[in-house]
């Protein structure tokens, strides 16, 4: 057991250590996201759909990280230069090519570390990782089926060879790889959310969407989206718009964007005029839901007024890290108490947790001003009409009161007129 | 046999059947073509409706298609090749979202995402975008790796013709699975369901392929169509009023794949991929500008129809009219062809027709040839069959004729007896009603015989009209055979016996019997002649035997030979003259003439070609070919008896009937000419020549002994005349011949016209018909039977109550005999029935006198000879009848 997690820690390490890409589908499982919303990039929730979601993609390294590789590259290919007769140097110097990108080299390794010993099942699973790098699908699944047939409960090599069968269109196949890798390892999220995926493009919606929650539990950001997905569709789960809030939100403070637009679509849905009564009432509602069942996580927090914000009030009970994060997901969820303490916050801060003017706050009603909330028109009016943290703007702070009533535009012209 | 025979007939008299057989004959030739070129014939097939296609005015785009293109910014910022599921999936939403009622999109969901394009992932996205935007329609792949609830898939196939050009599109596509409809017929279907919530069935309903109605030169640059990038953008900026004023109400079709020249060939000369194809298929349907074709059966009934047509107006019209109407049968399809896309957008087959019709156009004229004799043999069938019917006819009319009289005799006889008996009277009175009556229906009978009679003479007149219609010929042709006669010594310039000439130079080459019939003089010989000329045996001998001048001791030694001491006399072997024209003809001349026991001997050689010398012991075989002539009706002969039918059928291998001078007046002057010049040559004498009056006699004058006789009048006319000049008058034609009838009057035929022989001349001139004969006389009908009766008898006491011998001696021309001898025979019987009750000759005269109290003096006394003679006889039949 020991071994094996070395092993796939190793692995793991060598062929997917890649820097954290905002909005990927990326499958690996150690590339945690930062955990809050301060972290979240400030790329906004408009960001092109185009990422890179290439699964196995190399890992493009930061400066210092490829300084490291090189010096590390440079030790493996001594190794192999003082003992040539070693697969282990030659492995090693295999996934180091891997890993700055040079797959000829690394697949040349791989087969000369081979012939030294032909029986090594992770020089198999090397080779096959790097074929399917080389999109050379047929030639990856047989290497990685050796490796299987090497060392039946090599659990990598089983998910690897899930991905490949995708790839080939084997969609059973990549089904009974995915599950022998989670019967080896049970406690294997990427390949829990692997197996989802899988089933829910065969139409098995439950157990696709059992799968997909404990994988969305287990951290992985896109697994969080598609339970969004899934309960906004009641696709395999009953259908609960404030739990695809929940989910959509967890993804997006995971890094996942399309979490963000998501939750800007169903923003719009609730605040557009253009929408139907039903389907707006069924937004708000939704959104309202959510921001109750914040309190529930909460339960020593007291709540007297159902429009009190969570968030202001763990900030009063001196929970101030989370009574921040709290009021940002209250704000983005609608909820009008807590933009207003984030407008009163943007101007004032709040000790370490939120410098003035902070950019983070200026984001969030940028957001949901674009999608129709009219609190955030109004603060971000006032925000450029003054210049608070931005050069002052009269004509883009009234452009933002553009669709508000008469009497509304005035009060919020005349605040800032006093300035 | 029969049967197949009357088809045959049948089927060569009708022209529609003809039309028809050609038709569906040319209709299957061209179908062969089709399948021998099909490509010529496809391209051929397709001319105009691709050069209406090319050069009309373009149709409108619908205002609710919205095509979004995949441009080069798209591709600078997603890549050239195959994009993320994801961004189509986003491209969906946001057109869903912007209130596209139906999108589609030319992708196909064959294959999982490869890992550098997202993987599951992004196919996980796609399919939930299109289960929240859908239905969506996707273009068919083989394998469907990926499938959706909410996914329509359409094909993307294109039918092309023979000649490589796409011009439609299968409105389904089926294989294993169900069938799929069409890509462009899918998005119809869908959009049509979102506007008018009814579910049109267009690719239920039809099985077939459907004609694309391109716009412009049917590539996609003809449509309006969104760059990718543009909506991208618009999509990123959250542009929502552009995304609504693109997508709103429309009918979206997204076109993500690389842009490639495509692999379908338009009419308009533009390659196309299949999904342009069926955009085009779309645009058609939303605008409602279908085109429309016939089917497989429709096509072919329009070729049969239209070469049926064609050939109906060619067998129907002669000539330059029947090819000017075909011509125009041909424009006129043309024409409709042309309107019926213009008007109605119907495509109508053109290849398949005109094949057709050309065929045709052809195929008539090489039939008409080729039947012409045989049409021409089944009229002239024909002909001989009415003339039978009539004779039949003529027969039945005689008798009725007889019985009239007959009747007429004994309600006179009656009505005597009523003046003389008053206390009879009832009785006669109910005898002579019913008389009456029986004279009534014999009467009526009379006319129903009479007016078949003139129905069937009718039919004959307008089938010998037919007969010599067919055969029309060229003036060219009707040169050639002239001159052809003129060098066999036949001269005339008549078309029928040119066209007689024509038919029996195709038979001389042929081994069959010739048989020629005709009056004398009207020359037999020389045809016959013409016959072993015209053969493969020219160059062989050729022995004329007139068969009525032989000596009927001598017949077999003359025909076949003899050996030497067979008979006395026979000094050395002789070879008749069967044996002297081996490998050449012999001409059989006064065939009808031939003694029956004869006619048995000469069936022998005609069967076999061999037969015995007089005295020979072995048999002796030629290879002979035998003409034969006569002036008699051989077929009358038959049924007389006098004639072996076996060897009339022998003989009747090629038929020719000579036609008489009478016929063929045309010639007369040409004949006249000739004549003149020869024979004032042989007598040493100055040619003179013919006054217009004497031609004109010469025309007129009805020639009994046809060319023989009019040479004979010409030969006389000159050796007579002195002058230059033969006038009408030194001709001597007046008292030597009657004029011909119906042109002379009655008062004309002899200076008394009641004698017996002016009678009889005009009985004979009109056939013997009674009412002809009295109209002709001015006469009552009954005075003509009367006086016919009278000289029936006078004839039978004559020839001693022989009335073979009387029928002839009244008959005068055999072809009356049959006629003349039922009259006399019924005259007799009834003469006979009426003294048949009387025991002495007095008591039946008596009698005789007041029955036949009508009947001319001079007549009676044959009545009376008659009457003795017979009474005379009947005490010895009596005795003779006791005795036994």
């Amino acid at each position: 057991m020991r071994r094996r997690l070395v092993l796939v820690t190793l692995l793991f390490a060598s062929f997917v250590a890649r820097p954290s890409v905002p909005s990927s589908f990326s499958q690996t499982p150690e590339n945690a996201p930062s955990p809050t919303a301060e972290t979240q990039p400030t790329s906004s929730e408009t960001s092109p759909a185009p990422m890179s979601t290439d699964e196995h993609k190399l890992p493009e390294l930061l400066p210092q990280e490829r300084e490291d590789a090189v010096l590390v590259l440079g030790e493996l290919r001594s190794a192999v230069r003082l003992s040539p007769d070693s697969a282990k140097d030659r492995l090693k110097l295999a996934q180091g090519l891997y890993r700055i990108g040079d797959l000829d080299a690394a697949l040349d390794e791989c087969r000369a570390g081979l012939k030294l010993e032909p029986n090594n099942a992770k020089a198999h699973l090397q080779l096959g990782i790097t074929l399917m790098a080389k999109q050379d699908g047929r030639a990856a699944a047989t290497a990685l089926k050796e490796a299987i047939l090497l060392d039946p409960e090599m659990t990598h090599a089983h998910y690897s060879l899930g991905s490949v069968q995708y790839s080939l269109g084997n969609l059973t196949a990549a089904i009974q790889s995915y599950r022998r890798a989670l019967e080896l390892q049970p406690n294997f999220p990427d390949a829990r959310y692997r197996l989802a995926l899988v089933l829910k493009l065969t139409n098995r919606h439950q157990e696709a969407a059992r799968l997909m929650e404990e994988a969305a539990i287990g951290g992985i950001p896109q697994a969080q989206y598609f339970m969004g997905n899934a309960y906004r569709n009641g696709q395999g789960v009953e259908k609960n718009l404030a739990l695809a809030i929940r989910w959509w939100t967890t993804a997006v403070e995971f890094g996942q964007q399309r979490g963000a637009e998501s939750l800007s679509q169903l923003r719009r849905q609730a605040l557009s005029p253009d929408q139907p009564e039903r389907r707006r009432k069924e937004a708000i509602d939704a959104f309202r839901q959510y921001r109750d069942g914040l309190w529930a996580e909460y339960p020593d927090a007291v709540r007297n007024d159902p429009n009190e914000s969570l968030g202001i009030a763990l900030l009063k009970d001196s929970q101030a890290s989370d009574g921040v994060t709290l009021l940002f997901a209250e704000a983005y969820a609608l909820g009008e108490t807590a933009h207003d303490e984030l407008a009163r916050l943007y101007e004032s801060g709040l000790d370490t947790r939120l410098a003035q003017f902070d950019k983070r706050i200026l984001r969030c009603f940028e957001t949901t001003a674009a999608d129709g909330f009219i609190p955030s028109k109004k603060a971000l009016a006032r925000i450029y009409g003054k210049g608070l943290g931005v050069a002052p703007d009269l004509q883009k702070a009234k452009a933002m009161l553009k669709g508000l009533s008469k009497q509304e535009m005035k009060t919020v012209l005349d605040d800032i007129a006093g300035r | 046999m029969l049967d197949a025979s009357r088809l045959w007939r049948q089927f060569l008299s009708s022209s529609w059947l003809q039309a028809g057989a050609m038709g569906l004959l040319a209709t299957l030739l061209a179908f062969g073509l089709w399948a021998a070129a099909p490509t010529t014939f496809t391209a051929l097939d397709w001319t105009v409706y691709d050069f209406w296609l090319t050069h009309r005015a373009p149709i409108p785009v619908s205002p609710s298609l919205l095509i979004v293109t995949r441009d080069q910014a798209s591709e600078e910022e997603f890549g050239s090749g195959p994009w993320d599921r994801a961004i189509l999936a986003r491209l969906l939403t946001s057109a869903h979202e912007a209130g596209a009622l139906t999108i589609g999109m030319d992708h196909r969901l064959d294959h999982a995402s490869p890992a550098q394009l997202g993987g599951a992932a992004s196919d996980a996205l796609l399919l939930e975008a299109m289960n929240s935007a859908g239905p969506i329609v996707v273009a068919q792949s083989l394998d469907s790796t990926l499938a959706s609830d909410s996914m329509i898939v359409g094909h993307l196939l294109v039918t092309t013709d023979s000649d490589h050009i796409a011009r439609a599109v299968p409105v389904t596509a089926t294989g294993d699975s169900p069938s799929v409809p069409a890509f462009g017929i899918a998005l119809y279907e869908a959009f049509q369901q979102q506007t008018s919530q009814t579910k049109p069935s267009l690719s239920e309903e039809s099985r077939g392929s459907l004609l694309v109605n391109y716009v412009g030169n049917g590539t996609v640059n003809a449509f309006p169509a969104v760059p990718i990038s543009a909506v991208w953008r618009a999509i990123e900026h959250h542009e929502n009023d552009r995304l609504t004023e693109w997508f709103k109400g429309r009918v979206v079709v997204f076109l993500p794949n690389p842009v490639t020249g495509g692999s379908w060939l338009l009419p308009t000369g533009q390659t196309v991929t299949g999904s342009v194809a069926h955009l085009h298929v779309l645009n058609m349907l939303l605008t409602d500008n279908r085109l429309c074709r016939l089917g497989a059966a429709s096509r072919s009934l329009m070729t049969l129809l239209e070469a049926w047509l064609v050939a109906w107006l060619l067998l129907q019209f002669r000539a330059t009219i029947s090819l000017l109407f075909s011509g125009t049968a041909i424009a006129v399809y043309g024409a409709c062809i042309l309107l019926s896309l213009v008007t109605a957008h119907l495509v109508l087959p053109l290849a398949l027709p005109l094949t057709a019709a050309l065929l045709v156009l052809v195929g008539t004229t090489i039939w008409s040839h080729l039947t012409s004799h045989q049409r021409l043999m089944l009229l002239e069938q024909d002909m001989i069959r009415l003339q039978q019917e009539a004779a039949a006819v003529r027969e039945t009319l005689v008798l009725r004729e007889t019985r009239a009289e007959t009747l007429q005799e004994d309600l006179a006889v009656a009505r005597a007896a009523v003046a003389q008996s008053t206390g009879q009277q009832e009785e006669l009175s109910r005898s002579a009603d019913v008389l009456r009556s029986q004279l009534t229906d014999a009467q009526t009978q009379e006319e129903e015989a009479r007016r078949k009679l003139e129905g069937l003479e009718q039919q004959l007149h307008s089938l010998r009209a037919a007969a010599s219609a067919p055969t029309a010929m060229g003036d060219v042709e009707l040169d050639r055979l002239k001159e052809e006669c003129r060098r066999l010594n036949i001269i005339t310039q008549d078309a029928g016996l040119l066209r007689l000439y024509r038919d029996l130079k195709k038979g001389a080459k042929s081994q069959l019997t010739v048989l020629l019939l005709g009056e004398p003089g009207t020359g037999k010989e020389l045809f016959a002649r013409a016959v072993h000329r015209l053969s493969p045996r020219a160059s062989k001998t050729f022995i004329a035997v007139n068969m009525a001048a032989i000596s009927p001791e001598l017949f077999e030694s003359e025909l076949f030979g003899h050996t030497k001491g067979s008979f006395t006399g026979a000094t050395a072997d002789r070879r008749g003259y069967f044996e002297l024209a081996n490998h050449g003809t012999i001409f059989l001349d006064e065939i009808g003439d031939l003694r029956v026991d004869h006619q048995s001997k000469l069936l022998r050689v005609l069967q076999e070609r061999s037969f015995y010398r007089v005295g020979a012991t072995s048999p002796t075989t030629v290879d002979v070919r035998i003409v034969a002539a006569t002036n008699r009706d051989l077929q009358r002969g038959v049924s007389e008896g006098w004639f072996r039918e076996d060897l009339y059928f022998r003989l009747t291998g090629l038929v020719f009937r000579l036609p008489p001078l009478r016929e063929r007046t045309g010639d007369v002057p040409i004949l006249a000419d000739i004549f003149v010049t020869e024979i004032a040559t042989q007598m040493g004498k100055p040619v003179p020549n013919l006054s217009n009056e004497a031609l004109r006699a010469l025309v007129e004058h009805e020639w009994k002994g046809n060319v023989r006789e009019f040479r004979h009048c010409l030969e006389q006319a000159i050796a007579l005349s002195d002058g230059p000049l033969l006038t009408k008058e030194s001709l001597r034609l007046g008292s030597a011949s009657p004029p011909s009838a119906g042109r002379a009057k009655p008062s004309d035929i002899l200076p008394d016209p009641a004698s017996d022989a002016a009678v009889l001349n005009c009985l004979r001139q009109y056939g013997f018909d009674m009412q002809a004969t009295a109209s002709a006389l001015g006469w009552d009908r009954s005075t003509v039977t009367q006086r016919l009766k009278g000289l029936c008898f006078q004839a039978l006491v004559e020839s001693n109550g022989d009335q073979a011998k009387a029928a002839l001696a009244i008959a005068g021309d055999p072809s009356h005999l049959r006629t003349v001898e039922l009259k006399l025979m019924d005259y007799h019987s009834h003469l006979l029935s009426v003294i048949e009750p009387y025991a002495t000759a007095d008591e039946a005269l008596l009698e005789c006198k007041r029955r036949f109290k009508n009947l001319p003096d001079r007549h009676f006394r044959s009545v009376e000879a008659l009457v003795r003679q017979h009474v005379a006889h009947k005490p010895a039949q009596v005795k003779r009848g006791e005795a036994s």
